[in-house]
């Protein structure tokens, strides 16, 4: 679990860290504000993926709910949502 | 036995996996850097308690606690075995039969149901559909790069009618849990259990969908699709768990805690399949396709955890009958031209 203190910037470099070891990217092919399953960087398991990451990482609880495209449907909405979380 | 293949000197991932790399002691990457296969201690334990915990406040509230997809092959046997005798739950067996089924798995089927005394259902599609559909996902690109890294394209058409139906019966009989049969190295470590919003899940299905469909008709939706009545009709879906994750058995282990319910290995099936006869052929497609095997990522994690030995690895990947792959072959109506070709990069 991350206790350092979170800006977006660090959410969201340990983020890229983390989708270019899981699923075999480089950073340059992640598009920041389109989707990920949308450009083929993951599948419905990768958004499973995702979210177990994100609860770890930063002690938050995502519902099914939440796992919707405002809050996954890109890594910028991504790493907003997080922030929103941890407030 | 050979193999000419260069591989991973301790795993079995081999030199066309993509992203590998291997030091100058021939080690790759992925066992270097526990890649993909990361088996910390606290995420089993979380698991084990929280699916303890979901178990006890669900048992006996609705007509069956599970449905488990049982395909009749050993490891979804087991967590037939598992869900009934360990966790004491009213489980709903549930096969689909896609017209590839060992006989002696179908058997196996009616014996394990019936010594264990529970329900049983099986859903047989279109046989003219699954061929078709297993065509496609063959000669075409289908599924995402990273999903082809643990299963081959059929194997994942054919789960995805698994889950689907699967997931329908759960809904329509109120039931809270699905269990499936994937072991780590098969699923990501956190997914041992889940819960997915179906309506983003649909949404993140809709490339792959429109491409079925484009190829195969609207049949598609009907055994693959999550229709918006589900969606806007149910309140709470059903969990999705794979208890096996939970225990650390070999293969042997396996074998030996299913034999006495009456299960018989099958003789008409490849290395790495104990129930499915197209099998053989998915794995020839994928490696044609790919340049390496879709049992390489699962079978290296099993080493890894001790669980199987290099040479046993090397010895499923190697058992691909070629008679098996030529009936399948016959069977769909596939030419051997029609399968793209890997390229070395």
């Amino acid at each position: 679990m991350k206790t350092e203190v979170l800006t977006k910037e660090s959410i969201q470099e340990s983020f890229l860290e983390f989708l270019c070891q899981q699923f075999l990217v480089e950073r340059e092919d992640i598009e920041l504000e389109k989707s990920l399953v949308d450009t083929g960087i993951i599948d419905s398991m990768g958004l499973i993926e995702i979210s177990a990451y994100l609860q770890r990482e930063y002690d938050i609880k995502i519902t099914e709910e939440k796992m919707n495209r405002n809050n996954f449907g890109s890594v910028i909405k991504i790493v907003d949502f997080v922030i929103r979380e941890k407030l | 036995m050979h193999d000419s293949t260069k591989r991973c000197t301790c795993c079995v991932l081999s030199e066309n996996f993509p992203k590998i790399e291997f030091d100058e002691k021939g080690v790759c990457n992925f066992c270097r850097e526990e890649l993909y296969h990361s088996t910390e201690k606290s995420y089993i334990d979380e698991a084990t308690r929280a699916i303890s915990e979901m178990f006890e406040k669900e048992r006996g509230k609705a007509e069956y606690d599970a449905i488990v997809c049982y395909s009749g092959g050993k490891d979804s046997t087991l967590t037939l075995k598992l869900a009934v005798e360990k966790y004491k739950l009213k489980v709903l067996s549930f096969t689909l039969e896609n017209g590839f089924t060992s006989p002696e798995a179908n058997k196996n089927i009616e014996r394990v149901v019936a010594a264990l005394g529970i329900d049983h259902i099986t859903f047989r599609p279109s046989k003219k559909f699954m061929r078709e559909l297993y065509k496609v996902s063959s000669i075409y690109e289908i599924y995402n790069k990273k999903t082809l890294t643990r299963i081959s394209a059929n194997c994942n058409s054919c789960i995805s009618i698994v889950n689907n139906t699967a997931l329908k019966y759960a809904i329509e009989k109120n039931i809270p849990f699905i269990l499936s049969g994937f072991t780590l190295g098969q699923i990501p470590l956190n997914a041992i259990y889940y819960k997915t919003n179906y309506a983003f899940l649909k949404e993140s299905r809709q490339s792959t969908m429109d491409k079925l469909t484009d190829l195969l008709g609207d049949d598609v939706h009907k055994y693959m699709g999550i229709s918006d009545r589900v969606i806007e009709q149910v309140k709470t879906y059903p969990v999705n768990i794979n208890i096996l994750c939970l225990e650390s058995h070999t293969e042997k282990e396996i074998v030996d805690e299913i034999l006495p319910l009456g299960w018989v290995p099958p003789k008409d099936v490849d290395g790495c399949s104990s129930n499915c006869r197209l099998n053989a052929f998915n794995n020839y497609v994928h490696e044609t396709k790919y340049g390496y095997s879709p049992y390489e990522l699962e079978l290296s994690h099993l080493i890894r955890k001790n669980l199987l030995s290099r040479e046993e690895a090397l010895h499923k990947l190697l058992d691909q009958p070629m008679d098996q792959i030529r009936y399948a072959m016959k069977d769909l109506h596939i030419d051997e031209s029609q399968l793209p070709r890997f390229k070395v990069q």
